[in-house]
């Protein structure tokens, strides 16, 4: 998976953006593809962002809230997640409805990033509770690979 | 033996692994429970090097000591217990200490080795000193600067090669990528001290020929991932580096100067800039890659050493 340019493809209500996000990724551009004030991002391949792309995403949000479109974030990668949790400004008015998150198995030691659907588990998620997930190796509870005040932290705002 | 390593540390235990660890070095080594008896022993003893609480760095009497032990040409390793990481903004914005270890209890023999062994014997460069023995270090150069993209790609799928998490090569293009810009923007100088580069689009083709060529290595032994990238103009300076650090409008607005170290800093578990102004820098940014995270901690570490004329 060599970091490549974003591609965008419209699929269902959702827009799929796949690859990197940096100084050439013109996110502005996505707002074309709002409909009815409304605009859904698919994040599940979003595989690098680097700060200038940071930028540029903080420029989107701004554009979006301008123009009145509400953002709707899905699926979104661990390295987005992480810029979320270390700025804050880039978390603008956006509503993130399901993100991947780091697991790792102690029985097998297998790790991976799995989906949290961040609506269904909202109670547990403020509790900074992870979901269990059972490892698609071995069938043991998986343990959260990170620190879930640090990682969950985009949520509390 | 005179002791040349002075402890400053409030609790006995703490005390005794510290002077346990740092007796490796060879060098006599001396605990006090306070600055005020601290204060007192620097000037009988003459220390070179410093290990104090991170917590008595925000007390009043530190500034003293502080100057009193820097006038003397003694290095200072602050140590802060994991659980008391909220005081690092506090110790990141009094823009002195140089070296902070963020540690799970007991202190970690490795870093304070380490960083102990750099302070006192001036070798500062190289990721080896990080790593396990018998490690390999990957090494590229960049000659162009858009080779930054497929270089970074690249790292990151060799470290998903060799079995890393997608976190772990998340955190190591992204560190790789924001030193490498720095790198070849920011550190070019001219004899003016302008920085030439600093405002060209980082996504423009630059030749980076003789002293603009831009190192990276990387290698992994199982418990830190290193990453380092190296320039040689050695234009990056300490206080810009404490100033990014701190950088508490980075955190709101997304915004300011030296947000690639800050953002790096916050994306690793441990921050290492060795200096030789004039000449050469050398960033290592260190990612603990064990899972679960058993003894990793939530906060990072960093070093600023620079080297004596």
């Amino acid at each position: 998976m060599t970091t490549r340019r974003i591609s965008v493809e419209s699929r269902g209500d959702a827009i799929i953006v796949d690859g990197s996000i940096d100084e050439t990724s013109g996110l502005v551009d996505l707002l074309s593809h709002a409909r009815d004030r409304r605009l859904v991002l698919d994040l599940g391949g979003v595989a690098f962002i680097n700060s200038l792309g940071v930028r540029d995403w903080m420029r989107l949000q701004a554009a979006a809230q301008r123009a009145g479109i509400a953002l709707e974030l899905r699926r979104v990668a661990e390295p987005l997640i992480h810029q979320l949790n270390v700025i804050i400004a880039t978390r603008g008015g956006a509503r993130v409805a399901s993100f991947f998150a780091p697991y790792a198995c102690d029985a097998c030691g297998r790790e991976d990033s799995l989906l949290i659907d961040a609506v269904a588990h909202a109670q547990a998620l403020a509790r900074l509770e992870p979901p269990a997930m059972p490892c698609a190796d071995c069938g043991a509870e998986m343990a959260f690979n990170d620190f879930p005040e640090r990682y969950f932290s985009f949520l509390s705002v | 033996m005179r002791p040349s390593i002075l402890v400053v540390h409030p609790d006995r235990k703490t005390q005794r692994t510290v002077q346990r660890i740092l007796g490796g070095t060879g060098r006599g080594v001396e605990a006090v429970d306070d600055l005020e008896q601290a204060l007192q022993r620097v000037a009988e003893l003459d220390p070179r090097l410093l290990v104090v609480d991170g917590g008595a760095v925000s007390s009043p009497g530190f500034d003293e000591f502080f100057a009193a032990a820097r006038a003397r040409g003694a290095a200072c390793v602050a140590l802060l217990d994991a659980d008391h990481q909220a005081r690092i903004p506090g110790i990141l914005g009094l823009g002195a200490v140089t070296n902070l270890l963020v540690h799970p209890m007991p202190v970690l023999g490795e870093e304070l080795t380490i960083t102990a062994q750099k302070l006192l014997r001036g070798d500062l460069f190289g990721a080896e000193k990080y790593l396990l023995w018998g490690t390999e270090l990957h090494a590229t150069t960049m000659t162009r600067a858009s080779q930054r993209m497929h270089i970074v790609g690249e790292l990151g799928d060799r470290v998903r090669d060799r079995g890393q998490s997608e976190r772990v090569a998340s955190m190591a293009m992204l560190v790789a990528d924001e030193l490498l810009s720095n790198a070849v923007h920011n550190a070019p100088v001219d004899e003016h001290g302008t920085r030439y580069r600093a405002d060209l689009p980082r996504d423009g083709e630059l030749e980076l020929d003789g002293r603009h060529r831009v190192a990276l290595r990387w290698g992994c032994d199982g418990r830190y991932l290193a990453v380092e990238v190296s320039d040689a103009f050695g234009s990056l300076e300490r206080d810009t580096i404490l100033r990014a650090l701190v950088q508490s409008g980075m955190r709101e607005s997304g915004g300011g100067a030296g947000m690639g170290i800050a953002l790096a800093y916050r994306s690793c578990d441990h921050l290492v800039f060795n200096l030789a102004p004039g000449r050469r820098t050398e960033v290592i940014s260190l990612i603990d890659v064990r899972s679960p995270p058993g003894e990793r901690v939530a906060a990072s570490s960093y070093n600023v050493f620079v080297e004596r004329g």
